[in-house]
């Protein structure tokens, strides 16, 4: 499994990059929405994208309204990932197509279980 | 049960601190006694603007913002740490804190980009609002506030 | 300020010997942070609290202690399945067995902080938008029960697996905190219960949730319990357990259904009715609105 980590701080894209690679995901990175977007027209073919909101350039609402206007990107699975938590802002994404939000902080576990809500990572047995 | 807004700081802090840095409540704490002046200040700060305006900061020593990186960036302890590192992941640390603190405000407004130097820009009309003194694994992290006017 | 070893042992020690959780060192850190917010309220640090609980030696103080390290941390719709299950079989079926559902009452055992019986109400509100809808969660602890009962949320907790159209529908953030709405809060009563004690009241159950609660018992326990709560739940009912938890080689009183990525249990065919039971619903009772029809189970406080 794919996934694009798309946030202007370096910090943030080692972060969620990090926790994803140990969830088994293959992870590409992009500063932007802009970057996102051209490494999806360059060929990139991800499962997953984690999507910062507050980006130069283009932010992650936008990104997320362009890609679902794509009919060729239906497959991706679009997660907010950012400090924004007020509920008008997280309708607004949801509203533009977003799939999950997630709020910063958030933990290992967070990611996990909002993955497993989404059918991408399976539970984890109780031992 | 009414929080203060200083509890609630605290409440935030304790929150971005265990799920970014330590994996786990405890290192972070409230600071006791008295507050020694910082040695060699590190000071990062975030401005909303938009319907509140301010500034939110977090001040501490040059070795303890090292520190704060290297587990940001899930460094070894003795890995160097340069200045861009430093810039990105305090700054997120204060992006993160500075955005959860936004939202206990009424207002909405935007943050605008985290910056990181040896000192804090002055702002003519500020009001010092809250503070804050944290203990991170024994050192001291000052968090304040101020309002524009 | 910090955990003295001798502070450390004894913590260990007591929590050791009332819930079986094994501190070892190492875990200083742990015990610091989860008796961090006990000592602050008495405006002391976390060595200076732990030697005045040694001090005093009271039962109340030491059960706030095992209470505070023995908590864990919940997820809301903790694997997916079980509520996939709700949504996709459960109610479809009681609903075609017994033509409509005029009410319907769970028991959510061991409930903890109450992320799993808001998830129930939650869910049940999409799949039986108007039926009246009951909710008993019980646990041991008076500590979650309370945070239960505040439905108040850290920005981390409802992080864990609340899905984010969830969240915008029935929580409204308060300060640092979340807070599920009021109609999510009243279905649900919350109540002191030991699983080793007799079923609370409030029986019969439609759909019980005995989830990752049953592993910390021994064979002839989890029997025991599994038989209580077969006496409480309806001849068509549904028994819900923990992903990786099965009723096979414990009781044969259950009949298995595969469902989803999981499985869920009813009474088996061949045992006999549970004893006879008030009517559940009266024919044409009107539903309950703002009530629930729980009676008001007693408050144990620290009586073991």
């Amino acid at each position: 499994m794919k996934a694009l980590v798309i946030d202007d701080s370096r910090t943030m894209r080692r972060i969620v990059g990090s926790l994803l690679e140990a969830l088994g995901f293959e992870v590409h990175q992009a500063g932007d929405g802009q970057e996102a977007l051209d490494l999806l027209d360059d060929g990139l073919e991800v499962d997953l994208a984690c999507i910062d909101w507050n980006m130069p350039v283009m932010d992650g609402l936008e990104f997320v309204t362009r890609v679902r206007a794509n009919p060729d990107r239906r497959q991706i699975t679009l997660m907010m990932v950012t400090t924004e938590s007020e509920t008008g802002q997280i309708v607004r994404a949801l509203a533009a197509g977003a799939h999950e939000y997630l709020i910063k902080p958030f933990t290992p576990d967070s990611i996990r279980d909002k993955l497993e809500l989404l059918g991408l990572v399976g539970s984890e047995e109780l031992v | 049960m009414n929080d203060t807004a200083v509890d609630q700081m605290y409440a935030i802090a304790e929150q971005v601190f265990s799920a970014m840095i330590d994996g786990d409540v405890g290192p972070l704490q409230p600071w006791m006694g008295d507050v020694p002046a910082i040695v060699d200040p590190i000071v990062g700060w975030v401005d909303a603007h938009g319907g509140w305006t301010g500034r939110a900061a977090l001040t501490t020593s040059r070795p303890v913002a090292y520190d704060l990186t290297r587990a940001l960036l899930r460094m070894d302890a003795h890995e160097e740490v340069v200045m861009e590192d430093l810039v990105d992941a305090y700054g997120e640390l204060v992006n993160v804190v500075g955005g959860n603190f936004k939202a206990l405000l009424p207002a909405s407004g935007t943050l605008g980009l985290p910056m990181v130097a040896d000192t804090l820009p002055e702002v003519v009309g500020a009001v010092p609002m809250e503070g804050l003194n944290l203990a991170w694994r024994g050192h001291l992290i000052i968090v304040s506030i101020w309002m524009f006017g | 300020m910090t955990l003295t070893t001798d502070s450390f042992d004894f913590v260990a020690d007591l929590v050791r010997r009332r819930s079986a959780i094994q501190l070892e060192r190492g875990k200083e850190y742990l015990v610091e942070s989860r008796l961090a917010p006990l000592a602050r309220e008495a405006g002391i640090g976390v060595d200076e609290y732990v030697r005045r609980v040694r001090a005093a030696r009271r039962e109340a103080d030491y059960e706030e202690v095992v209470e505070a390290l023995t908590t864990n941390e919940t997820s809301w719709f903790r694997d997916a399945a079980p509520f996939e299950a709700l949504r996709t079989h459960v109610i479809p079926t009681l609903t075609q067995e017994r033509g409509r559902i005029d009410r319907l009452r769970l028991w959510s055992a061991a409930c903890s902080t109450g992320q799993e019986a808001y998830s129930i109400v939650m869910t049940l509100t999409d799949v039986l938008p108007g039926t009246p809808v009951e909710v008993l969660a019980t646990d041991l602890s008076t500590q979650v029960l309370e945070r239960g009962r505040a439905g108040r949320y850290s920005q981390l907790e409802v992080n864990r697996g609340l899905p984010a159209a969830m969240l915008v529908r029935h929580l409204q953030r308060v300060g640092a905190e979340w807070r599920v709405s009021d109609a999510i809060q009243r279905p649900v009563t919350f109540a002191r219960h030991n699983l080793l004690d007799a079923a609370p009241a409030g029986a019969p159950f439609d759909v019980i949730f005995l989830r990752n609660v049953l592993i910390y018992f021994d064979l002839a326990t989890k029997r025991a319990i599994l038989e209580r709560v077969r006496r409480v739940l309806r001849p068509d009912g549904f028994l819900i357990l923990g992903a990786a938890e099965s009723t096979l080689g414990v009781d044969d009183a259950w009949d298995r259904i595969p469902v989803a990525r999981g499985s869920v249990y009813r009474p088996a065919s061949r045992v006999a009715a549970p004893p006879q039971t008030a009517p559940f619903v009266a024919a044409g009772a009107a539903p309950l609105s703002g009530t629930s029809a729980f009676p008001n189970i007693p408050h144990q406080g620290g009586h073991r």
